[in-house]
């Protein structure tokens, strides 16, 4: 009873000295807890309506200025080094929203659909004028030979604020601009008549400002794609026309000159729908609304040799593959590869074909197993959706 | 059950489940625990059901920690949730890659890959090898994780970075795992079943399925 006491006594005398400044800490009730909780402030990092910004990423060879990162050929820190291959995609800083990108050899091409003055931006090699006239900051007579940034390509529109940019292709020295209205805009060397105009003699084509609009086409041009030397223009009737080196037979025209003028292809694709057109190196492929496909050009490397033991073929021929109706196909330096409407990838040609280093090569398409682009039990409904070629690389975009 | 031929059992647990996670569970008893080891070398996946909740972030991760942060959620869509998943996906098929320390130039290496048998045979980081969204009603979505080398803690961890890649932030409410290797949630037995007779049923009906697999994956 003394000790109760005692204790209680000790206790309201410590009372008066710790008046509102502590207390002890008990264990807080779950209703106490579930008060702070409602209490606590909210944070809002995103609103409603953010959206995600489009983004460009860039990698490969960084010494000709084709990254479009000024630093990777010229650091502008101490502690950053010149590099000479950047492996891993980097974000590339755009002012608008690309739309359609194109790689050459040493140059890039990036566009975007706006109606403002700047469509097409420029980086990289410009020896021969592929970007346009750039001109220098020193001396305004003359042109920057190596364009280390994204630096817009001016284009003589006749209607600059209506115009928008379709799209843009790039070849080993020249480029092909695709607009809606205008028609198709090409610039850079000529020595094959790959620009689409006569091929002048001893032309200079560095710190040229030619360049050449094209108008001789049935019906208004929807895709353009570059060949190493060559051009193809596919237009909405679904014609395909061609100019530039022929020694291939890329051109498909039927002989192995120059053309320096678009001629429309005739072949197996006289009067079939053709919907997409590739080439990159020196083969074609082009495939029709049915789904058939059609190759000419180089076959070296057994891309077209399902039809024929020539190493050269001028004239467009039917592929008889029995893999199925195909969506789009893609052509790299050495081999080819097709996407059929179920999803399937279908390789040939030369080189790493991507079915395992013991394939080099094949003439019959053969297919990737679909367990490599990350198709199982678990996640059945993966797909590929979009397909294209390097110079030795293939890169497919599934649909997840 | 009690009895002179039931005492002196000696049991050992498959991989731990800690105290806030639930579901399938291995024990081995007696000479199942050599089978245990190898069922361990197999380093086989294992997949777990993971709840989660948009708007708060806690201390440890779940929802019965210490409050941290409140956030807003209503701009998460379950295509933004999707992509990110995907981004997960990708980095640890790297790691898978990489820590399976095959020679990638190699035909067996194709081969393999085409069936999809890679993986690290050894001691690694946990690694997710496929994860995806099976609700998404907001705030709580749930998601599927088939992963290796793992902790619940790790899962959780994995949430609360979904969470904050989506520029918000999330807790975990539930981590259930539904198969651990060859056994699932039908082999798994319930509480009110922990007697003699379905114990010696469940272990005559995993016999042959855990024999298939030590073949198949040590040879």
């Amino acid at each position: 009873m003394a000790a109760l006491a005692g204790r209680v006594v000790l206790r309201e005398a410590w009372l008066p000295l710790c008046r509102g400044l502590c207390r002890a800490a008990r264990p807080r009730s779950l209703r106490q807890l579930r008060e702070a909780d409602e209490a606590a402030p909210v944070f809002q990092y995103a609103g409603k309506a953010a959206r995600r910004k489009d983004r460009v990423f860039v990698w490969g060879f960084c010494h000709s200025g084709a990254l479009g990162i000024p630093s990777f050929v010229r650091p502008d820190a101490g502690w950053k080094k010149p590099r000479r291959v950047q492996s891993t995609p980097y974000r590339l800083e755009t002012e608008e929203k690309i739309c359609s990108a194109a790689c050459g050899y040493g140059f890039t091409l990036l566009s975007s659909t706006t109606t403002d003055i700047t469509k097409v931006w420029g980086m990289g090699l410009n020896k021969d004028s592929q970007l346009g006239f750039q001109r220098s900051m020193g001396d305004r007579n003359k042109g920057y030979e190596y364009v280390l940034e994204p630096s817009p390509v001016a284009l003589p529109l006749a209607k600059p604020q209506q115009t928008r940019v379709l799209q843009v292709s790039c070849g080993r020295a020249h480029s092909l601009i695709l607009t809606d209205s205008e028609g198709v805009f090409s610039m850079g060397n000529n020595s094959y008549g790959q620009c689409g105009r006569k091929v002048i003699e001893d032309e200079t084509y560095s710190e040229s400002h030619v360049i050449h609009e094209l108008k001789e086409f049935d019906s208004r041009v929807v895709q353009v794609v570059c060949g190493q030397d060559h051009s193809l223009f596919r237009t909405k009737k679904g014609a395909v026309y061609a100019c530039g080196w022929g020694a291939d037979g890329q051109t498909g025209l039927g002989h192995y000159n120059i053309t320096s003028v678009p001629t429309k292809l005739q072949g197996d694709i006289a009067g079939v729908n053709i919907i997409q057109v590739a080439s990159y190196g020196d083969c074609c492929l082009a495939v029709s609304d049915e789904g058939d496909l059609f190759g000419w050009g180089n076959s070296e490397y057994l891309q077209l040799a399902s039809v024929t033991e020539t190493t050269q073929v001028n004239v467009p021929r039917h592929l008889p593959f029995k893999i199925g109706k195909i969506k789009e196909a893609a052509c790299g330096g050495t081999g080819n590869m097709a996407l059929t409407e179920e999803g399937n990838v279908f390789v040939w040609g030369y080189g790493i074909l991507g079915k395992g280093p013991n394939l080099m090569e094949t003439a019959v398409p053969e297919m990737i197993p679909p367990s490599l682009f990350g198709w199982s039990d678990f996640n059945p409904d993966i797909r590929v959706a979009r397909i294209r070629c390097g110079l030795s690389q293939f890169a497919a975009l599934t649909s997840k | 059950v009690t009895g002179p031929r039931f005492r002196r059992l000696r049991m050992g647990a498959g991989h731990r489940l800690d105290a806030k996670a639930s579901g399938v569970m291995v024990l081995g008893i007696g000479h199942g625990n050599k089978l245990l080891t190898d069922l361990h070398n197999c380093h086989l996946s294992k997949v777990y059901t993971v709840g989660g909740l948009f708007g708060k972030a806690t201390d440890d991760f779940s929802d019965t920690g210490k409050l941290v942060e409140k956030t807003t959620f209503d701009h998460i869509t379950r295509e933004k949730l999707e992509r990110i998943l995907a981004v997960i996906q990708g980095t640890n098929h790297k790691a898978l890659l990489m820590h399976s320390n095959i020679d990638m130039k190699t035909q067996e290496a194709y081969e393999m890959a085409v069936k999809g048998l890679i993986r690290p045979m050894g001691k690694s980081p946990p690694i997710i090898t496929a994860i995806r969204c099976l609700q998404f009603v907001l705030p709580e979505f749930q998601l599927e994780i088939h992963c290796l080398h793992e902790t619940q803690q790790y899962l959780r961890k994995i949430v609360h970075e979904i969470g904050l890649e989506l520029k918000s932030s999330a807790v975990c409410t539930q981590v259930r795992r539904i198969r651990d290797g060859v056994f699932t949630l039908d082999d798994a037995l319930l509480r009110t079943h922990w007697n003699l007779q379905s114990i010696q049923n469940a272990i005559w009906d995993c016999q042959l399925k855990v024999k298939r697999e030590i073949e198949k994956t040590l040879g």
